[in-house]
């Protein structure tokens, strides 16, 4: 359930980081779907997504975007991540009009994303919220990581890369944007925003004092 | 995973993309007692993300067959694995995602998702019992189409071999009536206090304007909702709804 809820963050840090994804449902409409599937990737690809995804596949850090979009089958969940609500309100507007079939969500601040939606000219059918972290809140990361780490729903980003990745940067040993690259690999569905993370690590090295 | 020490170099590159930390140094590994790294298979959840991101230059990582019950770590942790059952990949079901077509949450009432072992700290399904079995007591129904609910007996027991695997995260998920969600809640905030990980919380309700204000309702029962979510725009479409507007 869910693997683009819970990113963590403030509002300033999680504006602009916008997940838009498709998939058929079992038994309905996933019979053929794979056409549809990546006709919604390459729509996507119009509108400049900082990453793109399928979990049977993987994600833009590893691999072409033709290569994904090639390889999409019907029981894919396809994925765009994105940097500003502009071309998520133009890719949600061309997913209505070319009526696809499988479903299609939205994930993101919902003043956000709501914009993006009533502007497309389409309503919310549902909507699902997350109540936070639970339990002994003393095993988790620091908030710093959590914000990166918690981009990658199914855990695949570890924390020892983002120390090691933050260690990296403070070293001089790649740029930011290199960084974030690195840190987005692992999470094979494509909806780590390599966008987002970038400055959440320069802020992360900032903090660190290296001897 | 495992670790072929005869062929691991101890370069360590494996450890930095360990989900679990379960990856260190071992001078003991090999015959000549130079450094190796090794597995600690009872941390381990099987994710693969050393095997498949982690780039060991000596192609020293391997994963050995995993037989019942070991295999449950691999199926929920490995986002890649696909569950036979519900040929859905990863840790759950569809559940909103296709809402616009399943018809799975109607109104009144609200999906709950408990998922155990989220944020990176993994989960025993011991752990995932003391949620079970309290949600047991109140009568709650396990989604039949999660994966978890297989594993899980009368009285909200998890089966006994299956209790001491671990794995990176699990999701207990039902549906309740909108007005027992206060009851729900009370019981998992009595489970927290008990569990030595985590578990994030995930709440599904068609968005329906009559209903009124989710997250101020939300706020009430003193829960503090994040303020970015999931939105299913309704775009899916029955193969007939589809045929008959293309005509």
């Amino acid at each position: 359930m869910s693997h683009t809820l819970h990113r963590r963050g403030q509002v300033e840090d999680l504006a602009g980081d916008i997940v838009v994804f498709s998939m058929s449902a079992k038994g309905i409409n996933d019979a053929g779907s794979a056409a549809s599937l990546g006709r919604f990737l390459q729509l996507a690809l119009r509108y400049g997504p900082v990453n793109i995804g399928d979990m049977k596949t993987g994600n833009r850090q590893c691999l072409p975007a033709e290569q994904i979009v090639g390889a999409v089958q019907d029981t894919s969940i396809v994925h765009a991540v994105f940097d500003n609500p502009a071309a998520v309100t133009g890719l949600l507007a061309d997913l209505r009009e070319a009526r696809l079939g499988p479903s299609v969500i939205v994930s993101g601040l919902f003043g956000e994303t709501g914009r993006c939606i009533e502007r497309a000219g389409l309503r919310p059918h549902t909507t699902e919220y997350s109540l936070g972290i639970k339990g002994n809140l003393s095993r988790l990361e620091p908030d710093g990581f959590l914000r990166l780490i918690t981009m990658c729903g199914h855990g695949m980003v570890s924390a020892a890369l983002v120390r090691r990745t933050v260690l990296d940067l403070k070293r001089g040993r790649c740029s930011s944007e290199e960084a974030a690259s690195k840190l987005a690999r692992p999470c094979e569905c494509g909806v780590f925003s390599p966008r987002r993370a970038g400055p959440l690590l320069e802020e992360l090295a900032g903090s660190l004092t290296v001897f | 995973m495992r670790i072929d020490s005869s062929r691991c170099s101890g370069c360590g590159t494996c450890h930095g993309f360990c989900t679990m930390g379960a990856i260190s140094f071992e001078a003991a590994a090999r015959p000549d007692r130079r450094l190796a790294s090794v597995v600690d298979e009872e941390s381990c959840v099987d994710c693969g993300v050393c095997l498949r991101a982690g780039g060991c230059p000596e192609d020293a990582l391997f994963e050995p067959p995993a037989p019942w019950p070991r295999s449950i770590r691999g199926t929920f942790s490995n986002p890649l694995a696909e569950h036979k059952e519900t040929r859905v990949p990863g840790r759950g079901t569809e559940e909103m995602k296709t809402n616009d077509l399943t018809g799975r949450y109607r109104p009144g009432f609200v999906g709950v998702g408990v998922e155990m072992g989220r944020p990176n700290t993994g989960a025993y399904l011991r752990d995932v019992e003391r949620v079970t079995v309290g949600l047991a007591g109140l009568g709650v129904s396990l989604e039949p189409r999660n994966p978890l609910t297989s594993l899980i007996g009368p009285g909200g027991r998890v089966l006994p071999e299956a209790r001491d695997q671990k794995v990176l995260s699990c999701i207990v998920e039902f549906v309740i009536q909108r007005e027992r969600l206060p009851e729900a809640l009370s019981c998992l905030a009595r489970a927290a206090a008990e569990l030595d990980t985590v578990f994030s919380l995930d709440l599904v309700e068609l968005a329906d304007p009559a209903a009124g204000d989710t997250a101020a309702w939300l706020r009430a029962l003193g829960e503090l909702p994040y303020p970015n979510g999931k939105t299913n725009v309704g775009l899916g479409r029955r193969p007939e709804q589809a045929s008959r507007e293309e005509t």
